[in-house]
């Protein structure tokens, strides 16, 4: 019916939006030269590129432009999740305080040199997520899972390990460092490599479909907890689920690209205008509507200020709050 | 039209030079083409040509290279901390400015270069221009500043050794041994008659450095940096040596505490922070209620230098040379 047929025309406008966003940068590439770079990859007789030429293309820009696709899959995604889980509409992937966890990883690393040989900025993020996730679910472990809890503890756990980078930052980094980090804080796609989109192409499809399994649950959450209850749904577990997977899921993009903002937020929304509340298509339609954003925002934050490369996630606001605001008045009430 | 030709047999000749010079330094391990190898940090670099594409990460490397007299090897520069010194403008002018700020990967492969040079390792991060590994296997080696990493040098070896070493090393890279040499024996006289101040200087004065005010702490230099080794060349010493730590964000209330009988300001006017010029840094010397009443405040015992010259480069000797100057008018020697 139409369904199909309107996700078919998303993903060609990803597929399309990829096309087009793989050429835009520093130096525009032509087609020609992608064709080339495919082509010795794939042991085609063509004559390859300057091997910095061919580097810029093979090492950089798709992997960037890839993992810009599933960064914003799985943001966008679990935002939506998030906001059924709680119930609250202002819900994001980093609700549980991952990504604040993943800063003070990731400054640990960076300022303390905690790890820095083995571990890198990334394992560093991704410890600290886990860390601080832990420390929530820790926290939650009697409580029951209600959903003013929830929100209130992931503030709180949050707000702790913001506080935990800002001492480190303070406390021994220099200058140079504290703009350093403060620029990784903000969300940057600028070190993508293919080891990053191996990683996360493998989680993001895993963790969607995981998701997405969850579906009818979801919906029930949308009713409340109790609705959720007399539907036959095992609350706690699926509860636990969600969060597991979310955490997971985000600790992963943001060790890889930095906390960006706005798409877990506002991209579920956007969505729901347009296919309806039911998670089942909502989810799939999320992931779509996140990739195409952060693909577009992402090669706008390249070129925008050039030379200046401009982190990812101040583009993320930057466009996407007008973009909802013109949604949110054309569709009247929420 | 004469000049360019000129230029043009000198290069031909040099290429030439170097073609039958074949490899004076045979690599350790066994690479197929000859030419000059160089250890860098840890790194063995085969530079295969003279390098006519150089491309710099930062301003001391920008002012390194062009007191080689290499700018017409130079393919860019980027990351501009201060107004290029006087004497180096004329040729800074005649490369292109890649980048105002720090480099980013795709601006690096952009300028097909052939040889990168940066004074910090740092600067090959994956979110800047990208790891030495991988900008190796694209074929390009990547030269890191030898003050950077003492540990890869013989143990005991002072900035200033290290930083001779680095014209060493650049020199045998673009075969201008000659040109290296002299500068190398300019700045070790300069660093000798700075040495023979400290033999008339009676007891230790003490010297407290400060480079930059962020956010209305200063960031003075610690332990083990050129400043240190500065203070020591002129008979003095640096009173935060025992901070083990280059640049420490320190109070004013410790720079109170210990008294210094000489501050030096660093001048960087074009980070334009409140807190980067020396002018600001005078002003909160004057203002705060404790530093005001220092005896170096009072009797304006203060010596403005260019900030980045605090750092090691190819500038330093000169900041090294005012000191002297301060230590002698002073009084503190004879």
């Amino acid at each position: 019916m139409l369904r199909p047929a309107l996700f078919l025309g998303g993903v060609a406008l990803l597929v399309f939006s990829m096309a087009v966003s793989v050429r835009i940068g520093i130096s525009d590439i032509g087609y020609a030269d992608l064709g080339r770079v495919l082509g010795s990859r794939l042991g085609l007789a063509v004559e390859p590129l300057p091997p910095l030429v061919d580097s810029l293309i093979w090492d950089l820009r798709i992997p960037r432009v890839l993992l810009a696709a599933f960064v914003g899959a799985t943001l966008a995604s679990c935002g939506a999740v998030l906001q059924a889980v709680t119930g609250n509409a202002l819900a994001d992937p980093y609700l549980l305080g991952v990504s604040s966890g993943a800063s003070s990883g990731a400054v640990s690393v960076v300022v303390l040199g905690i790890g820095a040989g083995s571990l890198g900025v990334t394992g560093g993020a991704f410890a600290g997520a886990l860390v601080s996730f832990g420390l929530l679910m820790f926290l939650l472990r009697r409580s029951g899972l209600d959903s003013v809890r929830i929100l209130l503890t992931g503030v709180a756990v949050g707000q702790l390990f913001m506080a935990l980078t800002s001492l480190i930052v303070m406390a021994s980094g220099d200058a140079e460092t504290t703009r350093a980090v403060a620029h990784w804080l903000l969300g940057s796609m600028a070190s993508a490599r293919w080891d990053g989109v191996a990683i996360c192409a493998t989680v993001t499809a895993a963790g969607l479909f995981v998701l997405w399994s969850c579906s009818t649950a979801l919906d029930g959450f949308a009713f409340g907890q109790d609705t959720a209850a007399s539907l036959g749904i095992n609350v706690r577990t699926m509860q636990n689920v969600l969060l597991v997977a979310t955490a997971l899921l985000t600790a992963v993009a943001v060790a890889f690209v930095g906390a960006i903002g706005f798409v877990g937020l506002i991209v579920p929304h956007c969505v729901r205008f347009l296919v309806g509340p039911l998670h089942r298509s909502l989810l799939p339609f999320s992931a779509l509507g996140g990739a195409v954003f952060l693909v577009v925002t992402d090669a706008v934050a390249r070129v925008a200020f050039a030379p200046q490369e401009v982190p990812a996630g101040v583009f993320t606001a930057l466009i996407g709050a007008p973009v909802f605001a013109v949604i949110l008045r054309k569709r009247g009430g929420l | 039209m004469s000049k360019g030709i000129r230029i043009t047999v000198v290069l031909a000749l040099a290429l030439g030079a170097t073609a039958c010079s074949g490899a004076p330094h045979p690599s350790a391990g066994g690479d197929k083409k000859a030419g000059t190898v160089v250890r860098s940090c840890g790194q063995s670099l085969s530079v295969p040509e003279v390098p006519s594409r150089a491309v710099t990460l930062d301003q001391s490397s920008t002012e390194t290279l062009l007191a080689l007299g290499m700018a017409d090897r130079m393919a860019g520069t980027s990351y501009l901390k201060t107004s290029i010194a006087p004497r180096y403008r004329a040729d800074y002018e005649k490369v292109p400015v890649l980048s105002p700020k720090t480099l980013t990967s795709e601006q690096l492969r952009a300028a097909n270069p052939d040889l990168a040079v940066a004074s910090f390792a740092e600067l090959y991060s994956k979110d800047r221009v990208g790891t030495r590994e991988e900008l190796k296997e694209s074929g390009l080696p990547t030269y890191v500043s030898a003050v950077d990493c003492p540990r890869h040098s013989r143990a005991g070896m002072t900035p200033f050794d290290l930083l001779f070493k680095d014209y060493e090393n650049l020199g045998r890279m673009f075969r201008t041994e000659n040109r290296a040499q002299k500068l190398i024996d300019s700045q070790k006289k300069q660093v000798q008659r700075a040495a023979s101040v400290s033999k008339k200087v009676k007891g230790k004065p003490s010297v407290v450095w400060i480079y930059s005010v962020f956010e209305g702490a200063p960031y003075v230099a610690g332990k083990g940096g050129l400043p240190s080794e500065m203070s020591r060349l002129v008979g003095a010493e640096n009173a935060f040596a025992d901070v083990d730590e280059q640049w420490p964000e320190v109070s004013w209330e410790a720079v109170a505490d210990r008294d210094p009988d000489l501050i030096v300001l660093g001048d960087i006017p074009e980070l334009g922070q409140p807190g980067d010029s020396a002018e600001d840094k005078l002003r909160m010397l004057r203002e705060d209620p404790v530093t005001s009443k220092l005896s170096a405040v009072r009797n304006k015992r203060v010596l403005t230098v260019p900030g980045i010259e605090m750092d090691p480069s190819v500038r330093s000797t000169h900041t090294l040379g005012l000191l002297a100057d301060e230590m002698k008018d002073r009084g503190y020697a004879r």
